[in-house]
């Protein structure tokens, strides 16, 4: 697939990386010619200098003839015009980043489309509806589930004196029946696990289930679940006013903003939530809003380090839940093994969401999540593909990949070795980074 | 703790690549085998020797080595990239060592290496010519097409496992040039489309050259030796090309297409001309070859030399090209047309033809950033406060790149006299010594013979020819990938 990006930047770069390892072809356009020539030698695209907003810079990149057309500078107008000329030119899909949920609304959607953008990635939406996901579950490090949770794949960090921790993974599997563990990160690697796999502590376990069975988890991983009501928010950037947008009444929020003037404009854009003017990472700021009262703590200033340290500050005063957002993807890792919560990253976001359009171009029914390391993604098994007819363990899967669950005929369940995967199962499939196009193939 | 460490070099992985390289070789081998058992010659022997061991060694390295890691970094691209040129003349000589015609160690090795870089300099004198057997001929012209395009860029075409970072680092060491021009997204579709252009090129070139006097076997030697710019021919005393008008107007075509960036040509091919229109790379190798014909008449005309129409029209022609584009062959009486023909053998021995082409030579595309920045130098002097800056092709050359330019053309200076230097304290003549020096590190592969001066490179002492070989490869891979393997910082963290 040719697919063309616009804007070099960080989600731009991100992609570019991302989905030549996938095997596409990609042509990256930025203005900035030094960052074009340091990705230009080292990854597997080409690139072209130019504005992504100039006719003849897109008719270099030959727009024409792209199958996607991705816009991620930092300008919604300049992205959404991007988009509009490379879709005049004639690429077939078109997608721009956009910063603001106007283009969005469904009563505008139409007006959007025919400017001539065909898809939207709002990374603040995204995030903002990831976080409402783990307030929801605040046991688990990841949710992601399919067909209102038919199938569930949760990711839980093994404390402790959890049952299951130094148990090999073949008795965890004949004892439980109910959950299949799809993939184990440990340290700063992910890895398919085997049966003579020792789950240990420390491990994050993607751990996938159906609806019914999901709640035995917390009995098996030493989990508590908490119901959520006080939250706290550090930083009162885009993402903070989008949640308070979207969560209504159903919890009670409070921001603290460093800045004065941001707090004076706060108010006004998100309705009922609380503004307090003060540097979140003052101890004695935070015993006056009563930090041990708050159910959860979400740091979301625009440094992951001060993301991560409040947080760490904010779990030691007895926060049942953190969330920080960490836009460095190197300092992910770093922060998994740490005692935070859920970790935001607004660059794997959109990678999300563009894999979920190169997966399936034609609906947009399938999920896809994307890890620092690995993706899960939701695949429709098509007629007379490669995955179907045959029990699993004789399909000889490359070892990157892993399949977890499938929904047939809208109800969920787990694949095992025996299991015969049918035409039109939606299966949900665990790849190692660079992986998913091999799976793709596998399924088409 | 980080999962696996990384080795400075990765030399597991670089052995397995080494071994589908090899393989890729030995594929390449059972051609001339097969020529030989064609023409009923007794050398199928060494070559069908060659194969089993060259495809040998490359299953053994490929099924034995198992490295953990497998990705490869800038160091992997640029040490693997030099053996490969290293590791191919190496199997590639062994044919030579004990054809019909046999050559000692220092022969074979100098003969394989001048082939794959293209240089064209050759071992062998006429009596041996005559008694070399087709498969040897047909080798000694394969080795030069394989070499001219590119090994590196070859195998990114064809096998999938390099195609990741380590794989561009691999490009860029190899392709020649300033910068690095992509024409397509993934670096194996750039590969392909490159080597796609070569091989229609090569085959148009056989069918018009058969067409002629030539066999067809002549024919895809000379095709091999003329796309490629090598210079290797079947008959050196080059009455197969001489005699015949045609092929010769047929080889400067190709030998001026072989000096031609094919980038350049594939987007020409594919319908893009505003590329062509704002190359001043092309314009100026047109421009050069134009002047330069003038020059020559002129010059033929005062020796004397003016007896015939072709003496004035293919004759000189045929020589600016084959100089300016590195390929070497010689037409007729070349040495007559006086002292200023010479020297503008020697420049244009230097400038070379176009960068991404297959030929030698320091490139027209650094000749003229060096022209363009001196006459800004220049202007400077009296104003010093303009601020101004070189366009090469409508793109901007960076001070960075432009620095990297000027150490190049001081550094092929600088080894051309280094290596001329080695050859007379090794007892060889100085004009000789500087001359094939400068021959060799030029890919061009002219011998002393062109000055008028006796003297070939098979009477060269045997570290000469080593030294030669180095220059070649040197030449071929454009100085910085070898004379970065002999810095301390190559090798230590």
């Amino acid at each position: 697939m040719k697919i063309v990006i616009a804007g070099a930047g960080e989600v731009g770069a991100h992609l570019a990386k991302l989905l030549s390892n996938e095997n596409q072809d990609i042509i990256l356009i930025d203005e900035n010619a030094e960052r074009l020539a340091t990705l230009d030698s080292l990854y597997n695209i080409m690139t072209f200098v130019g504005s992504p907003t100039c006719f003849e810079t897109l008719r270099d990149a030959r727009v024409a003839s792209a199958d996607l057309f991705i816009a991620v500078t930092p300008y919604e107008t300049d992205n959404v015009v991007a988009c509009s000329m490379a879709k005049q030119l004639g690429a077939k899909t078109s997608v721009a980043r956009i910063s603001s949920y106007d283009y969005m609304n469904p009563d505008n959607r139409e007006m959007v489309r025919r400017m001539g953008v065909d898809r939207l990635i709002y990374p603040e939406y995204l995030a903002a509806a990831e976080i409402i996901t783990a307030l929801e579950h605040s046991w688990a490090r990841h949710w992601f589930e399919l067909h209102d949770g038919q199938i569930i794949l949760v990711g839980v960090r093994i404390h402790e004196g959890a049952k299951i921790a130094g148990m090999h993974l073949k008795d965890f599997a004949n004892t439980n029946h109910n959950f299949h563990v799809s993939a184990i990160k440990r340290h700063h690697e992910t890895i398919i696990p085997r049966g003579d796999d020792i789950i240990e502590v420390g491990d994050i376990l993607y751990i996938t289930t159906t609806r019914e069975h999901v709640n035995d988890l917390l009995a098996i991983t030493g989990k508590v679940s908490h119901r959520i009501r006080k939250v706290l928010i550090m930083g009162g950037s885009k993402i903070a006013i989008r949640l308070a947008n979207m969560v209504g009444d159903k919890y009670k929020i409070r921001i603290i903003e460093i800045d004065r003037n941001r707090c004076l404009n706060l108010p006004a854009k998100c309705g009922d939530c609380e503004i307090i003017c003060g540097d979140a990472r003052d101890p004695e700021l935070l015993a006056e809003l009563g930090i041990e009262d708050t159910d959860a703590f979400i740091a979301l200033t625009d440094s992951s380090e001060t993301n991560i340290l409040a947080c760490l500050t904010a779990k030691e005063h007895g926060v049942k839940k953190t969330i920080a957002e960490v836009e460095n993807l190197q300092f992910i890792s770093q922060a998994e093994g740490l005692n935070i919560g859920t970790i935001i990253n607004k660059k794997l976001l959109a990678s999300s969401s563009i894999f979920q359009m190169l997966l399936d171009s034609d609906s947009s029914t399938s999920k896809c999540l994307a890890l620092t390391d690995a993706e899960v993604a939701e695949l429709e098994a098509r007629v007379g593909s490669k995955i179907t007819g045959k029990p699993v363990y004789k399909l000889n899967l490359p070892r990157d990949i892993t399949l977890a669950g499938l929904i047939r005929d809208g109800k969920g369940m787990l694949i095992t070795g025996s299991t015969i995967i049918e035409p039109g199962d939606h299966v949900l499939v665990f790849c190692l980074s660079g992986a998913i196009h091999k799976a793709e193939r596998l399924f088409n | 703790m980080i999962p696996t460490e990384r080795p400075l070099i990765n030399i597991l992985q670089l052995l397995r690549i080494v071994g589908v390289l090899l393989v890729i070789e030995a594929v390449f081998l059972t051609v001339p085998t097969a020529t030989c058992l064609y023409f009923g010659e007794e050398d199928w022997i060494p070559f069908a020797t060659a194969t089993i061991l060259t495809a040998l060694l490359g299953f053994v390295l490929i099924y034995c080595i198992h490295p953990r890691v497998t990705s490869m970094a800038k160091r992997d691209g640029f040490l693997l990239t030099a053996l490969v040129w290293i590791i191919f003349s190496l199997f590639g000589m062994m044919p030579f060592l004990s054809c019909s015609t046999p050559l000692s160690v220092t022969d074979a090795f100098f003969e394989a290496m001048s082939g794959f870089t293209t240089t064209g300099a050759t071992i062998y004198n006429t009596e041996q010519m005559m008694n070399m057997s087709h498969g040897v001929m047909l080798w000694r012209a394969m080795t030069q097409w394989l070499g001219g395009m590119g090994i590196i860029l070859f195998t990114l075409a064809v096998v999938p496992m390099l195609n990741h970072s380590g794989g561009i680092q691999m490009f860029n060491a190899e392709v020649t040039g300033i910068t690095h021009e992509k024409i397509r997204p993934r670096i194996s579709q750039t590969a392909l489309s490159l080597w796609s252009v070569y091989l229609c090129l090569s085959l148009i070139l056989i069918v018009l050259l058969s067409l002629g006097p030539m066999s067809i076997f002549e024919s895809i030697c000379h095709a091999f030796g003329t796309i490629s710019t090598g210079g290797f021919t079947t008959d050196p005393s080059g009455m197969v090309y001489r005699t015949s008008d045609y092929s010769m107007w047929i080889i400067a075509l190709f030998m001026f297409l072989g000096g031609v960036n094919f980038a350049l040509m594939f987007k020409t091919l594919s319908g893009d001309f505003k590329a062509l229109k704002h190359n001043d790379v092309f314009r100026t190798y047109v421009y050069v070859i134009v002047i330069f014909f003038v020059l020559f008449v002129i010059s033929i005309i005062n020796a004397g030399c003016f007896h015939s129409i072709r003496e004035i029209t293919i004759e000189p022609l045929f020589q600016i090209i084959s100089v300016i584009t590195s390929t070497g062959y010689v037409a007729d009486r070349i040495s007559n047309w006086g002292p200023f023909v010479l020297a503008l053998v020697l420049l244009m021995m230097f400038t070379g033809a176009c960068a991404g082409s297959t030929s030698g030579g320091s490139k027209i595309d650094r000749m003229l950033f060096l022209l363009k920045h001196c006459s800004n130098e220049i202007y400077r002097s009296i104003y010093p406060n303009s601020v101004r800056s070189v366009r090469i092709n409508g793109n901007l050359i960076k001070p960075e790149i432009g620095n990297k330019v000027i150490a190049f053309l001081c550094l092929y200076g600088l080894l051309t006299a280094v290596g001329g230097l080695i050859l007379t304290a090794l007892g060889v003549p100085l004009i000789n010594s500087f001359f094939s020096s400068f021959s060799c590190i030029s890919n061009t592969g002219i011998g002393v013979g062109i000055l008028g001066i006796g003297g070939s490179y098979a009477a060269l002492p045997d570290a000469a020819k080593w030294t030669l070989s180095l220059l070649m490869l040197i030449g071929r891979l454009e100085i910085f990938t070898i004379l970065l393997l002999f810095s301390r910082t190559f090798w230590t963290k």
